[in-house]
């Protein structure tokens, strides 16, 4: 069927094409820092003919031979019209500046804004850094992971919780993606606040369902967030100074208009302003973050441009000078745009990415001079390269296609324990683990009129552990306990242990009625071949990424949706509502007491399960005038079936959430002061309450008669944040803000959970305690500058 | 390991965490008869508690099951040591001959409601507890802010043979009521790592309440079990759920029982744990 129609789409081409046909393409970029712009409406005033600018900024449109008047329109930047003399194909480069000031409405004719009303896909969510920066943040600081979690069906199972949760789905189905490098750990702090430095970032996108086929590899989202690529035209500082952290950014031109960089730095300082208060035990105290982020290019020709970027952090934590632990990404990214024709765009990217922990405790500075040395230290990591050549191929003003090859070569190192006793070490090294995930894709953008778009293709998925490594093979049991191992087999380096292929459809699919209302339905299915191991509340930043093995079959995903999109005549407000229904098989799961450390036969204690989830998301959102902002509303539900658990009938996940409200406004009072709020409200999550207690051996132990897990639900959680920005008197290029905000105004005690415990002072007494991360109001003050 | 790092990362979200007892709403549960029965090779009465389950939050004390039949068998030796019932629990007096030898086998018998249940464990080799020292610590010096003694306990665990498994349990001048609890692998928290090797720091240094540090003319006893692998896995389920609070706490799931219904079409369940253990005993005063 899918050929059928690229057949079909590919003859009529050229049969419509009888007049002789041009080609303009170029790169459209900010003005005033060359920026590259990325969804740039280009549209012919009055007719239905356009495109938009891809995540390079690039553009190509294909028209009969004449003079086309054309118009560049982006929000927040003043539209330019241009006429092009189109007798032979052209290039074209264009600068667009952004509108002086944001509070005057800016009307654009002709041709559309990129709205969702206009594009093809569905259960995309594009935000851009100017918008995240309006939101209230958590301690005054932008943040990039907070900043999706507004946006409808995206959740998280509590403050302090690494991760978030997209549609029902798990947070290690979650595709994060810096400048196409994967990052496997999105967190500082344990989740306050994300490794993205928000000085670095230009855009982000957040995919839920509709997967275009050139992603692949997770089941539940695809979180693609770019870096800017520096100022070329003029070198730039920005930073702010807050009282958790301070970032600073250096951006200019390497070779003016040709090349340029941005290196950005943040670092915590917790532990340095704790100093002077602790004492004995408690000194040199290590609680710190801290991440640069670094990106140039360099402009050869007008077809070729080099990117490299690059992300390096890290978390440590240390208790005197014998506890060390730490973690942390690092990722490099290698690009090459190439312009091959003026209808055919390349990008080449190879990546590098990287996540590794180590804990580290000794008694080295403690020990008496008759005592040994003793330590004990264990690391764990996962390494992986990448190759993703990808194409455009723009036929014609209807037809596009994109296509392309990817590979990533993985290798885990999933733990190592080194114990060490005077001059004795002792080694327990878990082997490696060797994957191989390729894939090939195509998809065909087919605007046949302006009424009806159709994107489709197709993703054909290789798995590949190899060796060197063991196959290990387990007697069948009783499902819900550890499976014994009945015989193993040996491989040789680069031997193929176990192989997996699919075949992966994607579509989307849009009838727009008129400029005001469209529809639009999607079905994607989607792989995934990494698990993360967690079976605690939230993942730690301890828990290991496995690939899939003989014993543990990759996920798949089937996901439909579909939306109904609405835009304001003047583009003042923007309304949708999508329904959306995945089913996915081959989830993880854990028997009870699994052990998910340093453990060889990790894959006795895995279960399969099987999820299901849907739900019904709804958005509106202004964008111009004083006030702007955004409502969305998710009513949905997420469950899962997994033999010898909960009586193997379904339950709900722990991240479920029934009711998700958020509520973000911005309203700016003068030039130089505004106010943001941001309100949620959500269900509270599934839990498991104990109805008996055991006792035993002087213990209570929590029990839950009705073996059914998550058979209640926490409080509702809700929080208010605010925060009031002040920008300094415009000096001569000195550019100051001032960032005062409140978290948790009205300083409720969310619950994240409920345990049962007996009372620390009197052990007779036994309760039900509530946890909340965060118990109080916690204000915060940012000064933010730029010169 | 990871349990201990994942407990020290998340003491310093406890910087704006908060903890609230609260009322909950539960249905109630079905009750369940728990057995817990430790037996070790200790001198002194044995003895074995079976009582029903009762509601989470309800602070009576568990209802007494008086009219069940014990009977301890040493499989290795042939011996039998029938448990009485008498003061709410069921009793041998092994003060002149220990019922636990190291390297042998037993079995509970429980005959229970016309019913009989069985259940199984072993007596692994333990070390001594070499000694106990203590260091003072003023409230600046100590992490918990406390002021008091802290308490390491010193011992080797044995190389070679088979991987062992221990349960370290601390008391505050007498052993009526547990202290604190700590669970090791070969010294360690990982076999594999550690044999033969002092017991590591962390665990070394787990005996003392760090809310409450011991004081003067208070007594810190230890004693330090050996465990099958069965019942190792068993205590860290038990140490996983009722410690259960924290940002990484694992969900609650329900412990393991090893006492089976050997009754054909038997209908009723048992929960609990029968368990053996050697035990190296130390203890020093605060003085």
């Amino acid at each position: 069927m899918l050929m059928t129609l690229l057949v079909l789409a590919l003859a009529m081409g050229p049969t419509r094409a009888q007049q002789q046909r041009y080609t303009v393409s170029g790169y459209v970029k900010d003005k005033q820092n060359g920026e590259s712009l990325v969804g740039i409406s280009i549209g012919k005033p009055g007719t239905a003919v356009g495109t938009v600018t891809n995540q390079y900024g690039f553009f190509s449109l294909t028209l009969p031979a004449g003079e086309h008047e054309l118009q560049f329109s982006y929000m927040g930047y003043a539209p330019v019209k241009t006429t092009v003399s189109l007798y032979s194909n052209k290039t074209l480069d264009i600068r667009l500046e952004s509108s002086s000031s944001q509070l005057n409405e800016v009307t654009v004719n002709g041709q559309k804004q990129e709205r969702a009303v206009n594009t093809l896909n569905t259960s995309i969510n594009r935000l851009d850094i100017a918008q995240m920066k309006k939101m209230p943040a958590f301690m005054g600081e932008v943040d990039v992971l907070r900043s999706i979690q507004t946006l409808p069906g995206v959740t998280t199972v509590g403050e302090g919780s690494s991760g978030f949760n997209v549609r029902g789905g798990n947070s290690d189905e979650n595709l994060i993606l810096l400048d196409e490098a994967p990052v496997y750990n999105s967190s500082h702090m344990l989740g306050f606040f994300s490794v993205f430095n928000p000085d670095a970032v230009k855009s982000l996108n957040l995919i839920k369902g509709g997967f275009p086929a050139e992603y692949g590899g997770r089941t539940s989202s695809v979180l693609d967030i770019r870096m800017k690529d520096g100022n070329n035209q003029n070198f730039n500082i920005n930073g702010g100074i807050g009282n958790i952290f301070s970032r600073l950014s250096v951006e200019g031109p390497l070779v003016k208009d040709r090349s340029s960089f941005i290196v950005a730095a943040r670092r915590s300082y917790i532990d340095i302003l704790m100093k002077p208060f602790v004492k004995g035990d408690m000194k040199d105290t290590k609680l710190n973050f801290y991440d640069l982020t670094a990106k140039a290019n360099y402009k050869f020709d007008k077809n070729n441009t080099l990117f490299l970027s690059g992300y390096f952090g890290r978390d440590k934590f240390g208790l005197g000078k014998d506890v060390d632990m730490n973690w942390g990404n690092a990722t490099a990214t290698l690009r090459w745009n190439h312009v091959f024709t003026n209808r055919l765009f390349m990008n080449l990217t190879t990546y590098y990415s990287k996540y590794d922990y180590s804990l580290n405790f000794s008694n080295g500075s403690k020990k008496q001079q008759d005592e040994q040395l003793q330590g004990y230290k264990w690391t764990s990591n996962i390494i992986n390269y990448g190759l993703k050549p990808s194409f455009t191929y723009y036929l014609n003003t209807n037809n596009i296609l994109h296509f392309g090859v990817q590979g990533i070569y993985y290798t885990f190192r999933p733990g190592t324990g080194i114990g060490t006793e005077g001059e004795k070490e002792r080694v327990k090294e878990l082997t490696d683990k060797h994957a191989l995930e390729s894939a090939v894709y195509i998809d065909h953008e087919w605007k046949p009129s302006k009424k009806f778009g159709i994107q489709y293709g197709g993703r054909l998925s290789a798995y590949q552990l190899l060796g060197k490594g063991t196959a290990y093979y387990f007697n069948d049991t009783t499902p819900g306990i550890r499976r014994t191992l009945v015989g193993s087999k040996e491989y040789g380096a680069n031997e193929l242990i176990k192989g997996y292929y699919y075949f992966e459809p994607r579509l989307s699919a849009r009838y727009a009625f008129n400029d005001q209302n469209a529809v639009k339905v999607a079905y994607s299915r989607t792989t995934q071949f990494m698990h993360q191991l967690s079976n605690t509340a939230s993942p730690t930043p301890l828990d290991i990424w496995t690939p899939s093995t003989n014993n543990i079959e990759p996920s798949l995903s089937d996901q439909y949706t579909i939306g109904y999109f609405y835009n304001s005549p003047n583009d003042s407000y923007e309304f949708s509502a999508e329904a959306f229904y995945k089913t996915t098989d081959h989830q993880l799961d854990y028997i009870d007491n699994a052990n998910l450390q340093l453990n060889q036969l990790i894959e006795a204690d895995l279960l399969p399960s099987q999820t299901r989830a849907y739900g019904l998301e709804l958005y509106a959102k202004k964008d111009i005038g004083r006030t702007t902002g955004w409502i969305s509303y998710t009513l949905s539900r997420s469950e899962r079936k997994t033999p010898g658990i909960s009586l193997n009938e379904w339950f709900l996940n722990r991240y479920d959430r029934t009711h998700n409200i958020n509520l973000v406004l911005t309203h700016t009072f003068t030039k130089r002061t505004s106010l943001s709020a941001n309100w949620v409200y959500a269900s509270g999550t599934p839990g498991t309450y104990a109805d008996n207690r055991l006792q035993f051996q002087d213990w209570d132990i929590p029990y839950n008669s009705t073996e059914k897990r998550n058979n209640y639900r926490l409080p509702a959680f809700h929080r208010l944040d605010l925060s009031f920005t002040l920008k300094g008197k415009q000096l001569k290029r000195w550019k100051g803000e001032w960032v005062f905000s409140l978290y948790n105004v009205y300083a409720r005690r969310n619950a994240y959970s409920i345990y049962f415990k007996q009372n620390e002072d009197d052990p007779n007494k036994r309760e039900a305690v509530r946890l909340s991360i965060i118990g109080s109001i916690i204000p915060g003050i940012t000064y933010n500058f730029k010169f | 390991m990871k349990k201990l790092s994942l407990f020290i990362i998340s003491a310093f979200a406890a910087l704006t965490a908060c903890e609230d007892k609260i009322d909950l709403d539960v249905a109630p549960g079905k009750s369940y008869p728990v057995l817990d029965a430790w037996i070790t090779n200790e001198a002194g009465p044995q003895t074995i508690k079976f009582t029903m389950s009762v509601p989470f939050t309800n602070n009576n004390p568990a209802p007494i099951i008086d009219d069940a039949t014990i009977i301890l068998y040493d499989l290795t030796n042939g011996k039998s040591y029938p448990f009485a019932f008498k003061q709410n629990a069921y009793s041998y007096d092994a003060t002149n001959s220990p019922i636990g030898i190291v390297g042998h086998a037993y079995k509970l018998h429980v005959k229970y409601k016309g019913e009989i249940f069985e259940a199984y464990d072993t007596i692994k080799r333990v070390p001594p507890v070499d000694s106990i020292t203590l260091k003072f610590k003023t409230k600046e010096e100590s992490l918990s802010g406390k002021e008091g003694y802290y308490a390491t306990m010193h011992a080797k665990d044995i190389e070679g043979g088979a991987v062992d498994y221990y349960w370290i349990r601390s008391y505050r001048t007498d052993t009526t009521r547990r202290l604190e609890d700590a669970f090791s692998i070969d010294g360690s928290y990982d076999e594999g790592v550690s044999d033969g090797a002092t017991f590591i720091l962390p665990i070394a240094e787990s005996i003392t309440d760090y809310d409450k540090p011991f004081q003067q003319n208070e007594k810190v006893i230890v004693k330090l079990r050996s465990l099958t692998r069965r019942s190792h896995d068993f205590l860290t389920q038990v140490d996983n759920q009722v410690n259960a609070g924290g940002l990484f706490a694992k969900v609650l799931e329900n412990v393991k029982s090893n006492v089976d219904n050997t009754t054909p079409s038997g209908q009723t369940r048992i929960l609990g744990w029968f368990g053996t253990s050697a035990v190296g005993r130390a203890e020093k005063l605060v003085k």
